[in-house]
């Protein structure tokens, strides 16, 4: 299984072209050669796969600034912090979010994406500076930055395919609102790295799980 | 802490969990305080932290079963929302306990479902087999969704073992399991974690692998019993080669002391055809031997030309025996070599013979260095080898002759060649004494030739031996070995040479000393010689000398000789030697 899912994701990739257009690109318009045409399913496996990987990278960063700086940890204590994109409106559990429409749902997904590609680079170069981390972990913040800005161009492309193929209207829009938001903590400080990192495992979560009930919804599978 | 009475332990929680990351529970202790065990004592509230804050909540419902939970429902339940809970008492107003987290972080999946095994295959040495091990996600989280994301991890150890061996994690539903024993049970149990989380919930129930050995008696059995025939049959193989070879083995563990052999040339050498082996001992001979010859000026000495031999002049080493050196004239190429074979003597009825070459040194066959003759050189016929040392007169086509002057018991041939400058009367006949004195075994320490010769002549057989004995060693077996022939190059010319080779082992080969060319012209005061008619059985020689040619001796070109009308075949009798010397 793995093994066609690579291959699919390199076709994939030849056809999206994720890194290198910002603008939105047609999926394999007809004519062009060399392409295959992905179904939306292979589409959104790759953006699953995408996300998982991010989630997952985002968790290890997380244990690591954990480690750092939270050595003594008795419980699973969790203050409240409040990330900047708490605003969004997301669903908190698998029935908010299998009732949620899917446009809502593919608009949240998106927003929470374009919420954090700036401040993922701005963890990216805080760390850099500091000492505190090997390198290691600087780059993990750099590769977060990227993965997330890919995964938001593959979600943009997976909208534009259901919208071709009708599956949801045409109003989603996710580019718009979003990018205004700030990072900012409640008092109005700029948030800390420990704190970018511990949102930013929840939210990568969140997209995660909000794409696998999204493909669930528009493609319907067995047990879905 | 060991005084558990004496400190008091607070009420406290003991932990949230969630099995399927839609519902949680938490679970408290009162701790010590037995007073507060009671239900309804201690209450919990919950508090979500979302924007607005809420309201501190009591718990939504205690478990009614189970004592001191609180079960947490969908309604209740938020997804990456950071609750605490507060312990607090009923009564007075106090919190015993807080506990913060968001429910993701505290899911522990339930155990899988459905755990077999199947067998994969057995090794074929019947010890070892693969399993593979088969489970269903547990029903309770929804990963058909994708709502929970699974990572399994297989656990396995032998029946009675403490510690589990644990396989890598696994994302689909099933694993294999490599390298287990065949007589060993093993138990094997599963639990799972979300992906990208370390919470892992309960093991599932274990469940026994047991693969019974395959006939192993009956495999291990026969594999011992060839190898046990095996060996025994490699041993009786070990000692039939040790019989059978006793005598190889014993002569290999055990050499024997070398007894004191003549030193001269090995015989096997000579048969054989060894020719660099036979030259490098007959010239280490020469320097050997160099100063028990000078003793005896009586005693010529057959002298070998191993100038030639080593140096490699591209004439075979038979040749060079036989004294065939390269044709041509040579003039005074033998550095102080006596020639006793000079063709331009051959009108001189004494240079015939060359027995009658004097000899100023007493080489050992193989002296290199020839005895400062005072004879010409020029020979431009090929010499063997080794010649006696020519006094004056030279053998014109003659390599060689010695004189016969007494035969062993073994055999073994005497040769001494006479004195050339003297009268060819009288040295016979002392050299003929002296022979024969010198003929006893124990007569050593004169040098005695033995051997050689060499017929060139198809007629004769085409082995040349050369040997020589020395004196010193005592007539061992060796004199009888003495005699082997040394093929003559076949481009040489049929010269021939010379004189009789003796061949012990009673070829057909002319067993008779053929002094072929003794060209009456060169009739050197030639000692009396003997012609060997036939070697018999036993190895003597039979000595014919009134028989002026042997039967098989094939007329020899006479050219050379065209002046000797009254040799037949090139045999010199005494006789004639009388009355061809001067």
């Amino acid at each position: 299984f793995s093994r066609s899912l690579q291959t699919v994701l390199f076709v994939a990739l030849l056809c999206l072209d994720l890194r290198t257009h910002v603008g939105s690109a047609p999926i394999c318009p007809h004519g062009h050669t060399g392409c295959h045409i992905l179904s939306l399913a292979d589409l959104f496996d790759r953006v699953i796969q995408h996300s998982a990987r991010l989630h997952g990278l985002s968790s290890d960063l997380h244990s690591e600034f954990e480690h750092f700086f939270l050595p003594s940890k008795n419980h699973i204590g969790r203050v409240y912090r409040k990330c900047h994109t708490s605003s969004i409106l997301t669903p908190n559990g698998k029935e908010n979010a299998q009732k949620l429409a899917r446009e809502e749902l593919t608009e949240v997904i998106l927003k929470l994406l374009t919420a954090w590609r700036d401040p993922l680079s701005q963890l990216h170069q805080s760390m850099a500076h500091q000492q505190d981390f090997n390198s290691f972990s600087s780059n993990k913040a750099l590769e977060l930055s990227d993965m997330v800005h890919e995964l938001r161009k593959g979600v943009e492309k997976v909208t534009e395919k259901m919208q071709l193929l009708g599956m949801i209207s045409n109003s989603v829009n996710g580019l718009s609102s979003s990018e205004a938001l700030l990072p900012a903590s409640e008092s109005g400080e700029a948030m800390s790295d420990y704190e970018l990192v511990y949102c930013f495992r929840r939210d990568s979560d969140k997209v995660q799980n909000y794409l696998k009930i999204l493909k669930c919804r528009i493609v319907p599978e067995h047990g879905c | 802490m060991d005084k558990t009475r004496d400190t008091p332990v607070l009420p406290h929680f003991t932990g949230c969990r969630s099995r399927e990351q839609e519902t949680f529970r938490c679970w408290w202790s009162a701790g010590t305080f037995s007073n507060l065990s009671e239900p309804g004592a201690l209450v919990v509230f919950f508090q979500m932290k979302n924007t607005p804050l809420s309201d501190w909540q009591e718990c939504p419902e205690y478990t009614a079963t189970v004592e001191n939970e609180c079960y947490f429902s969908k309604t209740f339940t938020h997804i990456w929302t950071s609750y605490c809970v507060q312990l607090r008492a009923t009564a007075q107003n106090i919190t015993y306990d807080e506990f913060c987290f968001t429910v993701e972080n505290i899911v522990h999946p339930d155990p899988p479902v459905g755990l077999n095994w199947t067998l994969l295959n057995v090794s074929r040495s019947g010890l070892n087999f693969d399993i593979l091990v088969r489970w269903a996600p547990p029903p309770s989280a929804d990963v058909h969704t994708g709502w929970m994301s699974l990572k399994y991890e297989v656990q396995y150890r032998q029946r009675n073992a403490s510690h589990w061996d644990k396989l890598d994690l696994e994302s689909g539903t099933q694993q294999s399991i490599y390298g287990l024993q065949t007589d060993k049970e093993y138990e094997v149990r599963i639990h799972c974690k979300m992906s990208a989380f370390h919470n892992f919930g309960e093991f599932s129930d274990s469940i026994f692998v047991h693969v019974a050995p395959i006939p192993s008696k009956e495999s291990v059995f026969p594999t011992m019993v060839l190898l046990v025939s095996g060996v025994v049959g490699l041993l009786i193989l070990l000692m039939l080669v040790i019989f059978s070879q006793q005598q190889r083995l014993m002569v290999i563990l055990l050499p024997p002391v070398p007894a004191p052999k003549i030193k001269g040339i090995d015989p096997e050498l000579l048969k054989k055809g060894k020719m660099d082996q036979l030259n490098s001992l007959l010239s280490s001979q020469h320097m050997y031997n160099q100063d028990t010859y000078r003793e005896d000026p009586w005693v010529e000495f057959i002298q070998l030309d191993l100038d030639d031999a080593g140096e490699k002049s591209g004439s075979s080493d038979t040749q060079r025996l036989l004294g065939f050196t390269r044709p041509g004239p040579k003039g005074d190429d033998d550095s102080g070599r006596a020639s006793c074979y000079d063709p331009d003597l051959l009108p001189d009825a004494e240079g015939l013979l060359a027995a009658h070459c004097e000899m100023e040194e007493h080489h050992p066959l193989v002296s290199e260095s020839g005895p400062s003759t005072p004879s010409p050189e020029a020979t431009d016929a090929p010499f063997l080898p080794f010649r006696t040392q020519p006094v004056g007169q030279s053998w014109i086509n003659m390599d060689f002759y010695a004189q016969v002057s007494d035969v062993t018991p073994a055999g073994g041939v005497v040769l001494s060649p006479g004195q050339q400058s003297e009268t060819p009367g009288m040295n016979p006949d002392e050299k003929k004494k002296k022979g024969e004195d010198a003929g006893d075994e124990e007569v050593e320490k004169e040098k005695k030739l033995q051997l050689l010769v060499v017929g060139s002549d198809g007629g004769y057989s085409p082995e040349v031996v050369a040997r020589q004995v020395e004196s010193s060693a005592p007539y061992s077996p060796a004199p009888e070995n003495a005699y082997h022939a040394l093929p003559p190059e076949p481009g040489e010319e049929p010269q021939t040479w010379s004189v009789g080779y003796l061949v012990p082992d009673g070829e057909a080969q002319a067993p008779y000393f053929l002094p072929e060319a003794p060209p009456a012209s060169v009739l050197p005061p030639v000692s009396d010689y003997t012609v060997v008619q036939e070697v018999d059985g036993q190895h003597s020689l039979l000595l014919n000398p009134s028989a002026p040619q042997s039967p098989a001796c094939p007329p020899n070109p006479t050219k050379h000789l065209p002046s000797m009308p009254a040799v037949p075949m090139g045999y010199l009798t005494p006789e004639l030697l009388e009355n061809l010397s001067p």
